[in-house]
């Protein structure tokens, strides 16, 4: 609990002081009332006209018109008004949820190198995030070499590492171009996918050993903490974040890393012509999390780098959705873009093509993060036995001019803008 | 023209509306417009562009400084590359034969401005040899239509102020230009287009790193001095004393003191803020205008507006409470375009610092002071972004809305040009079409 939002809570649970507030664990069930609400579960009705949301031990109990959802005796009810509800934005790309030493480049992969040291609860930079509506984040290491170590999944908000952790690792971070070419002596390409590979089989073959183990019997191997996280995503509880981008670089990530060594991974940046591998991608089951600025330009120096049509602007999400792919979603790499403005990055996508008949504006920003990252059990979607990660917006927040008014996480309020501490 | 400027490359506005340029028919080919009524907005029929035509559209929204903001349902004449006329469609009757493009239900705008763009030219604008330099013309590193400016274009930004960069307190003259390609001359609005001014933080790592209090004795040096320049030419003019010595670095405080250009002043803080209204405008009584304002600059905003000092934002106009120690903080975040208007003044627009933000997302930036708290019932997020830059830097009579005898600077798009989503399908500029979403590769 956010002392500062604790006198709100208890205006609206009018409970003594230290109950816990409606919609909270242990507290009584909250039904939130909306004009509209976007539930954008991975298949069907996308929303909900005239909606109420039954929040109930930090879950969502129940979700439907009021006409055929009914508010239990005993629930609070919250009504919004006009306002739209959505599920908290899922960022898989951030840098700013504690200190920022999240770049060692000691060695040029290091898979063992967890950026969950680094958190710092209440950051107030991630707390600018959560005012934009934030409630889910990879916080992962930059991409000064080309593994860059462990992410961790967040959520914002919260008042203590544990209750902010979702789950560890949230990813491994790996880098194809640009940044780690920086590297000591200036690796190229092809001595850092040399690397990356020899990396990746060591870690393959160790995972491979603890399954026999596991699955046979015998002496279990020595552990090796470079690799435990090649474990986790030989076993599919993790994926791979990899800062990719240029067509030639992000056919690498295809070819190498989904087809070649078959671990999960995902498309994080995708900028610039990547767009191009999106048959590919598609095929191979691997989203992309595009941004920041998914777009490209006709400028002809980055042309001669990338090699599209000098002739042509092409909005990247939009470029990708041309390609068949459905898993595309979008980051802000905040603090390259504040991760306030997430919401933006898809507006930005629509702008430039993106079509959205289907709100996929917001499915990038919620259902698709959280599928990619695989905790669309619990977030990215409004649905019964979801966290209550919910935001309230003045309207469709792929309109960045309506701000956030309200934001919840696991029930709790933890932002709200009309209690005089206003974050927009 | 700026009555009484020295410079001879200005060039009228009067003097090149309409004209033909070589560009357009390799952008276009040739045009048939021989066509009376409706052309359809289909790709294979060729969008009006020169001379005499008019715009169909849902929506126009004129953007006058004290008339009418907006008509449904309205058409655009355009003749000679300026506007004949803007009216509801009932009560408009165009000349026979006159080719009509129906936009359908997107709407029309008046071409937009940014009076904070660096991306004129490719580099070469920010001169440190000395601390103040008025004589150093931006102008000279301008190159038309370069490859920066092609995004901004297609995005309805139609004229920049090219300025000099803030690693001195007196930068040098901006110029104002049009981001169409073409040669200079053609796409030259007026030189000078502002005095760059710059009052805190960054011009202190020059040489070896001046503080607030010495640079602002510089600049009232130079202002000094520069006043007193300016003050002999009009004594001379009047008959009063002899022809002054020609002096080409303080020429531009004669175009100041005539009120011809204003300093744009890159200005953040309270006390920076502060600084500008009490030196710039009080002491010396030029116009100026705040460029950038953001933090707790807004807190000033009362002052501005009664001394006659409008505020362009940017980039991003919002100050988050995480800097307690640095600013008077109360644990909100305050937008900025939210304060100053709070504070009542009256001229509010929009800037990116491009490339510090992309030129492109300059409706972007009024956009997001709408969502940190700007009213934007007035249209006020619109007019920051036209007809308030126009009246700002001095082009008010020829650019920012939508007026009969004003110049066709006009932008048609999918919606409202502050809801980012919005794309824009045409531009054109002095009548020219300079910019079709449709044609080509280009599905922006």
């Amino acid at each position: 609990m956010i002392p500062l939002l604790l006198a709100t809570l208890l205006s609206i649970s009018g409970s003594e002081p230290g109950a816990e507030a409606p919609g909270e664990p242990g507290g009584r069930g909250l039904a939130i009332k909306a004009a509209k609400a976007l539930t954008v579960p991975l298949d069907g009705p996308q929303f909900v006209d005239n909606a109420v949301v039954l929040v109930r031990d930090g879950r969502i109990e129940a979700i439907g018109p009021t006409s055929e959802v009914a508010v239990p005796v005993g629930y609070d009810v919250l009504d919004v008004g006009d306002r739209w509800l959505a599920p908290g934005m899922v960022e898989l790309h951030c840098h700013i949820a504690g200190t920022f030493d999240i770049n060692d480049m000691v060695y040029l992969t290091n898979p063992g190198v967890r950026a969950s040291t680094a958190v710092r609860p209440e950051d107030p930079k991630l707390m600018q995030g959560l005012a934009g509506g934030v409630t889910t984040v990879l916080f992962i290491p930059g991409s000064g070499t080309n593994i860059g170590g462990q992410g961790v999944l967040l959520k914002t908000g919260l008042d203590d590492y544990e209750s902010m952790e979702v789950r560890n690792p949230g990813s491994m971070k790996l880098a194809q171009a640009g940044n780690p070419e920086r590297w000591l002596i200036r690796p190229g390409r092809s001595f850092m996918n040399w690397n990356t590979r020899n990396t990746f089989q060591r870690g393959v073959a160790y995972a491979k050993r603890w399954k026999a183990a596991e699955e046979n019997g015998g002496e279990a191997p020595r552990k090796n903490l470079q690799f435990e996280v090649i474990r986790s995503l030989y076993n599919r509880e993790a994926q791979i974040s990899t800062h990719t981008q240029i067509y030639q670089v992000a056919n690498m990530t295809l070819t190498m890393v989904a087809k070649e060594l078959g671990l999960p991974v995902f498309i994080d940046h995708g900028t610039f012509d990547a767009y191009r591998v999106a048959p590919r991608a598609k095929e191979l089951g691997v989203s992309a999390i595009l941004g920041p600025r998914a777009i490209d330009v006709p400028s002809p120096l980055m042309m001669m780098w990338a090699g599209t049509n000098p002739e042509r602007i092409q909005g990247v999400a939009a470029g990708y959705q041309e390609g068949g792919l459905e898993m595309i979603g979008f980051n802000t790499d905040s603090p390259v873009i504040p991760q306030e403005e997430l919401s933006l990055q898809a507006s930005m996508g629509v702008r430039y093509g993106f079509r959205w008949d289907n709100l996929e504006s917001i499915r990038g920003l919620t259902i698709v993060p959280a599928k990619t990252a695989g905790i669309d059990h619990l977030v990215g979607s409004l649905e019964p036995g979801k966290h209550a990660d919910i935001i309230v917006v003045g309207g469709d927040p792929a309109d960045p001019r309506n701000g956030v008014d309200m934001v919840f996480i696991e029930g709790e309020r933890v932002y709200d803008a009309e209690n005089g501490r206003r974050r927009w | 023209m700026i009555a009484g400027c020295p410079h001879e490359t200005s060039v009228p506005i009067s003097a090149r509306a309409g004209g033909g340029a070589p560009w357009r028919r390799i952008l276009r080919g040739a045009l048939a417009l021989g066509l009376a009524g409706p052309l359809a907005a289909a790709a294979d029929t060729a969008p009006p562009s020169g001379g005499t035509f008019a715009i169909r559209a849902s929506k126009a929204l004129l953007c006058e400084l004290d008339g009418r903001q907006a008509i449904d349902g309205a058409l655009v004449l355009i003749d000679e590359g300026r506007i004949a006329a803007v009216e509801a469609e009932h009560d408009l009757e165009l000349p026979e034969g006159t080719p009509v493009l129906d936009a359908g239900a997107s709407w029309v705008m008046p071409g937009m401005i940014d009076l904070h763009s660096h991306v004129g030219g490719p580099r070469g604008y920010n001169d440190a040899v000395f601390q103040v330099n008025s004589g150093l013309r931006v102008s000279s590193t301008a190159i038309a239509g370069n490859a920066r400016l092609r995004r901004p274009l297609a995005a309805g930004i139609t004229t920049i102020l090219y300025i000099p960069g803030s690693a001195t307190n007196v930068g040098g003259q901006g110029v104002l230009l049009k981001t169409r390609p073409g040669s200079f001359e053609e796409i030259l609005v007026r030189d000078p287009g502002s005095l760059k001014i710059a009052q805190g933080d960054n011009p202190k790592r020059w040489g070896y790193r001046m503080n607030r209090a010495l640079m602002n004795h510089h600049i009232r040096t130079a202002l000094r001095q520069g006043s007193a320049y300016a003050e002999r030419w009009e004594a001379y003019e009047q008959g009063e004393a002899e022809r002054p010595e020609r002096r080409l670095h303080l020429d531009v405080y004669r175009d100041l003191r005539s009120e011809e250009i204003a300093i744009s002043t890159h200005t953040q803080y309270f006390q920076v803020v502060l600084a500008t209204l009490r030196i710039l405008r009080m002491e010396f009584g030029f116009p100026t205008f705040i460029d950038h304002g953001s933090f707790d600059s807004w807190l000033l905003g009362g002052v501005a507006e009664r001394i006659g000092v409008p505020a362009i934002l940017g980039p991003r106009e919002v100050m988050w409470p995480t800097n307690p120690g640095r600013f008077p903080v109360d644990g909100r975040a305050e937008g900025c375009a939210w304060g100053f208007q709070q504070q009542g003044v009256s001229l509010i627009g929009f800037n990116t610092d491009a490339p510090v933000l992309p030129q492109e997302e300059l409706p972007l930036q009024s956009a997001m002071g709408v969502r940190y708290g700007f009213d934007n019932s007035r249209m006020g997020a619109v007019r920051g972004l036209t007809i308030v830059p126009a009246t700002v830097c001095g082009v008010g009579d020829d650019l920012g809305s939508l007026e009969a005898g004003k110049v066709a600077d006009l932008v048609v798009l999918t919606g409202d040009p502050s809801d980012p989503r919005t794309s824009v399908q045409w531009v054109w500029v002095e009548g020219e079409l300079v910019y079709e979403q449709a044609a080509g590769e280009r599905p922006w």
